[in-house]
């Protein structure tokens, strides 16, 4: 029996005065299946650091208070014993391997627990075999999807069989049959045998009827609090609410006003399809919105649409095969939001940043008023000096997104853009992208799962399905 | 032959031909090492490479030195092979090792800690993840309306940025998939040098000096 037991847990950034995790007292309960909710950004990851034994040793930066297994504090377990207590599984599925194939970085992994080498295959076979990747074994990690990496990322753990296992946001990145899998293995481990698991997660999608307990971290206070049904209920309601809304959209046909056309188009990056479309188009001046499970292509769409990713078949944007346009000007003309703030910054200041958009856009359509405007909107003016990785994740998404509308480019891809954000700035950028729309005729094309607040924005809406994108009707 | 055996012996071998003039021994070298690369059955396109790309700079290094250098045709003969020697002694190693089994044996026989083995084979494994940064580093700049080129600085801050981000995204996953520094760990695959290594090694290397001693030409 290990409970995982945190007591007086405070954590805070030595420059800052925030803490990131203030007087955390809490008992995960071994054998059971806790959940830890919260915004994006609030402090999740850390604390599972904390618990993994990864923190302080990888952040160098000590927290007060404790972390005990049972009896023994965290901090008293030799390092060579800490993986028999807790193995990690991380959101990144392309960073949680040092090895080349499957089998290697499975063997690399017991050999670490100093196993004798003649146990190894069978350990191996077994643990394969649970996660359902048997036909994984001596496949390269770096060609297998985001599902079957963090299904091997399973197959690590299991293999390690350690009391706890901690899962920091797992499934943002993989497709719904991965994660449906993959939740279902949990289950097993914490019923069949006696794992306790613990995972972050902000997104509630089909938890509900899993979980034991329900931790909140509050994004305010700091605290995290252990939910009863009624309030854990209340979350996911509202959770529900905010994946939905209600709204009549007009379904657009024929080719007058395409701006972007595909056609005999196949996506198929790991050798499985994502995305077969006979025909499809985007439309000019219009927000079309792109929903569908994580995991399925949106994003892989967008990279084919930028020209980051090879595809079969023919893109035209203006009448013009997409592979004919020199890179500068079509990536002036068709422009992505990445999903990581981070990949859009080039300058190490706010201002800097800023500043290159003024300097490097097509147009002057927006004026310095207008950009100081919007700056102070969105709570972003009087930062100039503040470099920009260290910004808050939804500080670097207002940034990112007033770079990107400084650059107004003609049409604007958009990957997520409020992950991070809060209701009333996602309010408000809602209403800069109607600007841009209306006043400087921007096409938008936006990947969201938030929902709800973009009801005034949208066009036409589209679903990717059973490797099927097409325009719907309703929103929801 | 042990891979980190095969390394030592081609990096002495170059080593020695950079310091000593016999083109005779280049042409023997280069011919030997075709010999190995063929018996292995490696890409007629990789063949085609080795032959191919080093011409532009051993023409380049033969043309000066027969214009302009004060030794003579035979010493342009000289550089011309050296480079081919190079490459071809390069390539017995590149082409025919794998880069994990010498780590294993860096590890294992070479007592090189394993945090140097396995964090130089993670990063060699991080080399497509890399490539593909880059390429998102230079659409996102596009966007952003400025053309990175291979000389410009923001591209090396923004790819050395993310490089460290995951050289520590990778040590977490190191430490959480058990491994530990300085800790003995087990081996499923265990490398030994054996007899015939050492025999190949002390005799290849004893071959090369013969040669190298008696073919002065």
């Amino acid at each position: 029996m290990t409970d995982v037991s945190i007591n007086h847990f405070t954590f805070h950034y030595p420059e800052s005065d925030v803490k990131v995790l203030n007087d955390i007292n809490l008992t995960f309960k071994s054998h059971h299946f806790s959940l830890l909710s919260g915004p994006s950004g609030s402090g999740k990851s850390t604390l599972l650091y904390f618990i993994a034994g990864l923190y302080p040793r990888f952040i160098g930066i000590d927290a007060t208070g404790s972390i005990k297994f049972g009896d023994t504090d965290i901090k008293d377990i030799p390092r060579s014993k800490v993986s028999q207590s807790v193995a990690m599984m991380f959101q990144n599925p392309n960073q949680q391997f040092a090895m080349d194939t499957v089998i290697h970085e499975m063997t690399f992994v017991l050999e670490n627990l100093r196993l004798e080498p003649a146990t190894m295959d069978d350990i191996i076979t077994r643990a394969l075999d649970f996660c359902g990747i048997k036909q994984l074994r001596g496949r390269v990690i770096n060609t297998l999807s985001g599902g079957e990496k963090q299904r091997v990322a399973l197959a690590c753990i299991v293999a390690m069989d350690p009391q706890v296992i901690v899962l920091d946001e797992p499934f943002a990145s993989i497709d719904p049959d991965s994660r449906a899998d993959l939740i279902d293995k949990l289950k097993i481990l914490q019923e069949k045998h006696g794992k306790t698991i613990i995972l972050a997660d902000h997104d509630l999608t089909s938890y509900r009827d899993l979980i034991d307990e329900f931790y909140y971290l509050d994004p305010d206070s700091h605290h995290i609090s252990l939910l009863d049904d009624e309030q854990a209920e209340h979350f996911f309601k509202n959770f529900e609410s905010t994946q939905t809304i209600n709204k009549q959209v007009p379904i657009p046909s024929g080719d007058a006003n395409a701006i972007i056309h595909l056609s005999d188009f196949k996506l198929a990056p790991h050798g499985t399809d994502l995305l077969t479309l006979g025909n499809f188009h985007f439309y000019k001046q219009k927000t079309t919105l792109i929903t569908g499970a994580n995991g399925i292509g949106k994003s892989t769409l967008f990279n084919a649409l930028t020209k980051l990713l090879p595809y079969d078949g023919t893109i035209t944007f203006d009448g013009k095969d997409i592979k004919k346009i020199r890179p500068l000007p079509y990536a002036k003309n068709v422009t992505l939001l990445f999903q990581d703030a981070e990949n859009q910054f080039l300058n190490i200041t706010v201002k800097e940043e800023i500043d290159l958009s003024l300097t490097n856009r097509t147009n002057t359509d927006y004026t310095q008023e207008d950009v100081d405007d919007m700056l102070k909107q969105l709570d972003m003016d009087g930062k100039d000096d503040r470099i920009v990785y260290s910004l808050s994740e939804g500080q670097k998404k207002k940034l990112q997104i007033i770079e990107m509308l400084i650059m107004n480019p003609p049409v604007l891809l958009m990957d997520e853009p409020f992950k991070g954000l809060d209701y009333r700035s996602l309010e408000t950028v809602v209403g800069f992208l109607n600007r841009a729309k209306s006043q400087f005729y921007q096409t938008q094309i936006v990947i969201s799962h938030q929902l709800s607040g973009l009801d005034e924005l949208v066009d036409y809406h589209a679903t990717f399905k059973d490797q099927n994108l097409a325009y719907q009707e309703v929103i929801k | 032959m042990n891979p980190g055996m095969k390394l030592l012996l081609v990096m002495i071998i170059a080593l020695e031909i950079s310091f000593t003039q016999s083109l005779t021994v280049n042409i023997i070298l280069i011919g030997v090492s075709l010999i190995y690369i063929l018996l292995q059955r490696v890409h007629m396109k990789a063949l085609f490479g080795l032959l191919f790309w080093p011409l532009f700079p051993a023409l380049g290094l033969f043309v000066s030195q027969w214009l302009y250098g004060s030794a003579g045709i035979h010493f342009a003969w000289i550089l011309f092979t050296r480079i081919y020697a190079y490459v071809f002694l390069g390539a017995t190693f590149t082409l025919t090792s794998s880069i994990t089994d010498l780590s294993l044996t860096l590890e294992q026989d070479f007592r090189l800690p394993a945090k140097f083995a396995y964090g130089v084979l993670a990063a060699f494994n991080l080399m497509p993840k890399i490539t593909e940064e880059i390429r998102i580093i230079k659409t996102s700049a596009l966007m952003r309306g400025q053309a990175l080129h291979f000389w410009s600085p923001k591209l090396y801050f923004k790819s050395i940025l993310s490089s460290i981000q995951w050289s520590q995204n990778l040590a977490e996953a190191m430490t959480s998939h058990g491994f530990v520094e300085d800790q003995a760990r087990t081996h499923y695959k265990v490398i030994r040098i054996t007899a015939m290594d050492w025999i190949l090694f002390v005799g290849l290397l004893v071959i090369v000096q013969a040669l190298l001693y008696f073919l002065r030409y």
